[in-house]
């Protein structure tokens, strides 16, 4: 990695000085911030990245403006006199391998969430690297993304996920043995039915060879698998993992569609421990602006979907069912689980925690100016992994903090016993404008 | 004069070899300026006094003292950061994250007067990019809108996950093909003992988009009408025109469809050219015999408020509606959604919905919006209002109806204009391939009411949190 010069280190102090500042400033600042991610929670996440606690200056850290899903769903707490006792033990682990069949490890993380496939190329070696050291020290696991396999992430191997889509970018036989669990991405939530979209600007030297491609050249993943016309063909792929690394758990990332319970149920059958749904509003470092918006049902109403029919099938107890796509708060990740996930996948937050302001700039010339989503080698420093790796730790034992606060005025002793319980939730319709103004 | 050719689609095969449909798209940069999206506030003596401080503090190190946060040269003028260059500013925030104290990034709000209530800003802005480039909208960053929303945005269109027909989008291997058929399609046709089919043939008019351009309110000055007929003319389509408009200024030629009124019928005399399609204004059992019967040929479709009922126009034999809804959408104060999903809905009960071709119009803004009508039943759509944004119109408080529409045209430039509907035009189907390629569909013509591919916020809300207490559906 090249070496910090004078004017880097400068705008580092300076970056770290305003992400810690701007959150008490008497002012939020007027550009800042959008329906689903509001200048507040932007804010909020900086401070639980900083603190590792929600904020205690009333700024908003639980829901955004969207005025549907997540924004319009709230727990039904207990009377304050039945909840859990403050030091009753509170268990938020979830297992990853709920098959009864196969000699796959029974993989347990002590939170429910890891980290979302992120490529090199996507995002700077820093932010990876970042990602990683927090995964391990939280005992979770981050995912490499489409984009190849960093070697400075080797020491976080128990900790990595691997990545095969459809571009195979960076995919060998080595990178799939280094891994505990393999991620099949059929799909990405704010791209469906896309594939994936790597622009020139952001192929770098390094970024070509990972990917085995040539430098300055946009790189597409072709949408579907081309070797993928059925349920039977998925199982084939599977297959193939399984007969390189038949220690490994598979995971299938899948959009939501129409008919995502009935994918769901062919990933089953065709093997997969994991079904990692990822709902049309997840985040990306580039795709069409109609793709976003238009392609593909929130994760909000595909959870429940699948969640059911798994139960009607009588499957439901064997696969992990894991939700991406707008998990931004902890309250996020807890309705998502009682709307009927296992655990979430966390992406964006992430970013924000180590200074994304959503400007959606990420495709754009050099990519973020913060460093995040960039493989300029100059940019990318501003990122140093150990602090980032810090940041998304905070984050992480914010999150786990309120979990443990729900679940502890729900009554509940385990985030388990919080799958599908929809009767704890509320609706509450939202008011004001378009965009959640008053 | 532009080099773009006429594109054709011809069969594999014919005299004229296959080509594949493709309109050739080149840069078309604004004419006339367009507030920057944010606003630079600079506070001067701060800045002076940050560069003096930096100054002290990196021992005269000019370079490091004089390097900026803003990597999209805002501050990278002669004079730095004390004459921002704001329409360079893209609000990434970096440098008032790093500075607040000196320097704060606001948005213009000249930009909410850009549209109106419907066709909003944010709209004007994806249109523009558009109408330059040519190219698809690509972002980084999630979804930054509402959960859902109201008409087009109270609906998602469908993806196939694994098991699909095609693999293509704007990038793939596989044709998808746009060409929509508008006109008669007979259940059945009869043959001669030769092969050779009896009585008349229906009437039908192919285009290789699924959309049209629908007249313009009756301000637009003459050159819109002339960048709107050749636009047409150059993509395949056509461009629906009032007749006295088009006899006024001769806007003639098989690709403009003249809209014939009762008033203006005594001005069919003047009519020197055969149509593809001509539109009657409004529903007269005997003028749409007549024009079947003047214009030998031609596609009649007969132009009709959206919420209309068509059954007892299907009875007498019109096979072509023009459903016209406002400027936002509306029609008989519901939106065109739900009236095309039961118009739509309506004909196919009546076993008729493949012999009859529904155009329609009115919100239909966005490149998305094509698709969502599609899908709610129509063949093709006519567009309005993206045009003229396109073409740097600004409108002047609500744009909602035609007539009393009030839009200021730019003096356009008729080259630049029809380049910015050729990029529109691109961008808009390049687009629509994407959300095909994404269902796996192969041709436009099978999105049409393929209702069990759109997805709509109330069903599915309805589906997911019934049971959740306080949800009323």
């Amino acid at each position: 990695m090249p070496e910090r010069s004078e004017s880097v280190a400068k705008h580092i102090e300076a970056l770290h000085r305003g992400f810690d500042l701007w959150p008490t400033l008497p002012f939020h600042p007027p550009a800042l911030g959008d329906a689903r991610w509001t200048e507040e929670l932007i804010l909020s996440t900086w401070v639980q990245a900083q603190t590792g606690r929600p904020p205690a200056s009333g700024l908003e850290y639980r829901v955004g403006r969207s005025r549907g899903g997540f924004d319009c769903l709230e727990f039904s707490f207990l009377p304050e006199d039945r909840w859990l006792a403050e030091e009753a033990p509170i268990d938020t682990s979830i297992p990853l391998n709920r098959r009864s069949d196969g000699p796959q490890p029974r993989i347990e993380i002590p939170v429910p969430w890891y980290g979302a496939g992120m490529s090199f190329g996507s995002i700077s070696e820093q932010v990876m690297l970042a990602r990683a050291k927090a995964a391990q020290r939280w005992r979770t696991f981050t995912c490499t993304g489409e984009g190849g396999y960093p070697e400075s992430l080797l020491p976080y191997k128990e900790h990595v996920i691997t990545q095969v889509a459809t571009g195979m970018f960076g995919v060998r036989e080595e990178t799939i043995l280094w891994a505990p669990i393999v991620e099949f991405k059929y799909a990405q939530g704010a791209k469906p039915g896309l594939g994936g979209h790597l622009l020139g600007d952001k192929v770098t030297a390094a970024v070509a060879r990972m990917r085995e491609s040539l430098p300055w050249v946009s790189l597409f993943s072709p949408f579907p698998f081309h070797s993928v016309y059925s349920v039977e063909d998925h199982k084939k792929h599977l297959d193939w993992i399984r007969a390189i690394h038949p220690q490994a758990l598979l995971s299938v990332k899948v959009s939501t569609p129409n008919d995502v319970d009935m994918v769901a149920v062919g990933s089953y059958y065709a093997g997969a421990h994991i079904l990692h749904l990822d709902g049309g509003y997840g985040g990306t470092g580039a795709a069409p602006e109609i793709a976003k918006k238009n392609i593909a049902m929130p994760i909000e109403l595909a959870i429940p979907k699948v969640h059911r029919f798994l139960e009607h099938e009588g499957i439901r107890d064997e696969l992990v069912l894991m939700a991406s796509g707008g998990i931004r708060t902890a309250y996020d990740l807890a309705k998502a689980i009682a709307l009927g996930a296992d655990g979430v996948v966390l992406g964006t937050a992430e970013l924000v925690a180590l200074g994304c302001t959503r400007c959606g700039n990420c495709e754009r010339g050099r990519g973020c100016p913060f460093g995040l989503t960039t493989t300029d080698p100059e940019l990318s420093l501003l990122v140093d992994p150990e602090w980032g790796a810090e940041r998304i730790g905070k984050l992480y034992a914010s999150f786990e903090f309120e979990l443990r606060e729900i679940l502890r005025r729900l009554g509940l002793s385990s985030v388990r016993a919080l799958r599908g319980r929809t009767d704890l939730l509320r609706y509450r319709r939202a008011e004001g404008g378009p965009d959640g103004t008053a | 004069m532009l080099e773009t050719r006429v594109p054709e689609e011809a069969p594999l095969g014919s005299e004229r070899g296959y080509r594949r449909y493709h309109i050739l798209t080149r840069p078309a940069p604004e004419r006339f300026p367009i507030p920057p999206r944010f606003r630079v506030r600079v506070k001067k003596h701060r800045l002076v006094a940050l560069v003096f401080k930096e100054l002290l503090e990196y021992r005269g190190n000019l370079k490091v003292a004089l390097s900026r946060p803003c990597v999209y040269g805002v501050f990278g003028g002669p004079l730095g950061g004390l004459t921002p260059r704001e329409h360079l500013c893209v609000g990434c925030l970096r440098c008032c994250v790093q500075y607040p104290e000196v320097v704060q990034i606001q948005p213009n709000p000249l930009r909410k007067r850009l549209g109106d209530s419907y066709l909003r800003p944010e709209y004007v802005d994806t249109l523009l990019y558009e109408a330059r480039t040519g190219r698809v909208p690509v972002r980084g960053a999630g979804w930054r809108g509402a959960f859902g929303g109201e008409g087009w945005d109270s609906m998602w269109t469908d993806m196939s996950e694994i098991v699909r027909p095609t693999r293509d989008g704007i990038h793939g291997r596989e044709f998808i093909s746009t060409q929509v058929d508008l006109g008669e399609k007979p259940g059945f046709l009869r043959f001669d003992a030769r092969g050779e089919p009896t009585g008349p043939l229906p009437r039908v008019v192919s285009l290789p988009l699924p959309f049209l351009f629908d007249a313009p309110p009756p301000t637009a000055p003459p050159p819109l009408l002339e960048v709107l007929s050749e636009a047409a003319r150059r993509l395949g389509t056509l461009a629906i025109l009032p007749l006295p408009v088009c006899l006024e200024w001769g806007l003639q030629g098989s690709w403009v469809v003249p809209v014939v009124s009762e008033a203006d019928w005594g001005e069919m005399e003047r009519m020197r050219w055969r149509p593809q399609l001509v539109e009657l204004e409004g529903w007269h059992p005997g003028r749409y015999a007549e024009l079947r019967r003047r214009l030998e040929g031609s596609v009649v479709a007969v132009r009709v408020p959206m919420h209309a009922d068509l059954s007892a126009m299907v009875q007498a034999g019109v096979r072509v509606f023009h459903l016209c809804a406002d400027y936002h959408g509306t029609s008989g104060g519901r939106f065109a959604a739900g009236l095309l999903r039961e118009t739509h809905a309506r004909l196919v009960q009546a076993g008729l919905r493949e012999e009859v071709s529904l155009l329609g119009s009115g919100g239909v803004v966005m490149a998305e919006h094509v698709p969502k009508a599609i899908l709610c039943g129509l063949d093709a759509v006519a567009l309005d209002t993206a045009l003229w944004v396109a073409l740097q119109a600004r409108f002047e408080g609500e744009c909602r109806s035609r007539r009393e529409a009030r839009v200021e045209f730019p003096s356009l430039e008729p080259s630049w204009g029809v380049q910015r509907l050729l990029n529109l035009a691109n961008s808009w189907r390049d687009q629509l391939l994407e959300v095909l390629g994404a269902m796996g569909l192969r041709e436009v013509r099978r999105l049409r009411g393929e209702l069990g591919r759109a997805m709509f916020q109330e069903e599915l809300e309805h589906e997911a949190f019934a049971d959740i207490e306080g949800y009323a559906g």
